[in-house]
């Protein structure tokens, strides 16, 4: 039930983090073998969502922080990534696809407090009170993290176009 | 306002939460710096792809892992075993036995604790080989009153009579 629900975001959640597929299916285990031994711990007046949701973020947060991701470069823009794209998309267009192409490569440039921040809101949907609640932040506080990782990510763009510009 | 008070302002400016006057001075701004509306056109790129950035589909086997796992972490051996109360006097002997193998080891009369152990390693063979000695004309006693016992039997007449 739980898996039904939950794995795909959780893995999505992980690839979108860590950057590599392989790496994200370990991650995804190890949440859910975390999940289970923390659910007897669950309190049952808390949104399930946001108590899985920041496991899952602690999780990711000391793996990175215990084996330093950053050192790595992320997958390429690979087929997984184009595959989705084009059965939600048919219709994209090669800019499109560049932008995303950028976007992926940019998110590795962030500051993993940041990148968990943009993931949260901008790729997984969350508002900004949940993102709030799974970082256990202020609201104030996420939303000058998220503006500040898309102007970072805005400026990758920029660049990308005005490189492109000058050849 | 300079560029880079306007970069503060400008993820808010997309989203529509500044207050008039901040609102105000953000437009009068782009209308005149094309790099920071180069930016905001960016911003507002960077936001779109990133709203329509597809979910990725998990590998098929990973679902079947996921199912899994209680099963896994139902035999999997956890420390929780050791803290039975029923091993407690297994590691207090444990214990006991660890202390005095450390004190003799690191003991600085190590050599007289070894001859102390022989004298009575030698006293407990001595002990052994008297008892075996003692268990052994036990055993020749024992025959002989035996022999003497079936000789008897053999002179005994059945009928009350003896052979003179």
């Amino acid at each position: 039930m739980l898996v039904d629900l939950y794995s795909k975001k959780i893995f999505n959640m992980s690839y979108q983090f860590a950057g590599s597929f392989q790496e994200a299916q370990d991650l995804t285990q190890d949440i859910f073998v975390k999940l289970h031994h923390a659910l007897s711990k669950y309190d049952f007046g808390r949104n399930f969502t946001v108590w899985f949701l920041t496991l899952a973020k602690n999780h990711l947060i000391d793996e990175y922080r215990r084996t330093k991701w950053e050192k790595k470069q992320r997958d390429d823009f690979d087929e997984h990534i184009q595959s989705a794209a084009a059965a939600d998309d048919p219709e994209r267009g090669l800019v499109e696809e560049e932008n995303r192409k950028m976007l992926w490569r940019g998110l590795n440039d962030l500051p993993n407090d940041m990148r968990m921040a943009i993931i949260l809101k901008e790729l997984q949907g969350k508002t900004y009170e949940e993102v709030a609640e799974i970082l256990t932040l202020p609201v104030g506080t996420v939303k000058s993290r998220i503006n500040r990782g898309r102007l970072q990510l805005a400026k990758i763009l920029r660049n990308r176009k005005e490189n492109a510009h000058d050849l | 306002m300079t560029c880079d008070k306007i970069e503060d302002l400008l993820a808010a400016y997309a989203d529509a939460e500044l207050g008039p006057d901040e609102w105000a001075a953000v437009e009068r701004h782009l209308d005149a710096c094309p790099d920071c509306a180069a930016l905001l056109a960016s911003l507002r790129t960077a936001d779109a792809s990133l709203s329509r950035f597809p979910e990725v589909e998990p590998p098929a086997d990973l679902r079947e892992t996921l199912y899994a796992i209680p099963a896994r972490r139902r035999f999997r051996f956890g420390l929780d075993v050791l803290l039975r109360p029923s091993l407690q006097p297994a590691f207090a002997a444990a214990a006991v036995v660890l202390t005095l193998f450390t004190f003799y080891v690191f003991s600085p009369a190590k050599t007289q604790i070894n001859k102390a152990i022989n004298r009575q390693l030698h006293l407990g063979y001595s002990q052994v080989e008297k008892l075996y000695a003692k268990a052994g004309s036990l055993t020749d006693s024992l025959g002989g009153v035996a022999d003497n016992v079936l000789v008897s039997l053999k002179k005994v007449n059945p009928l009350g009579k003896t052979d003179e």
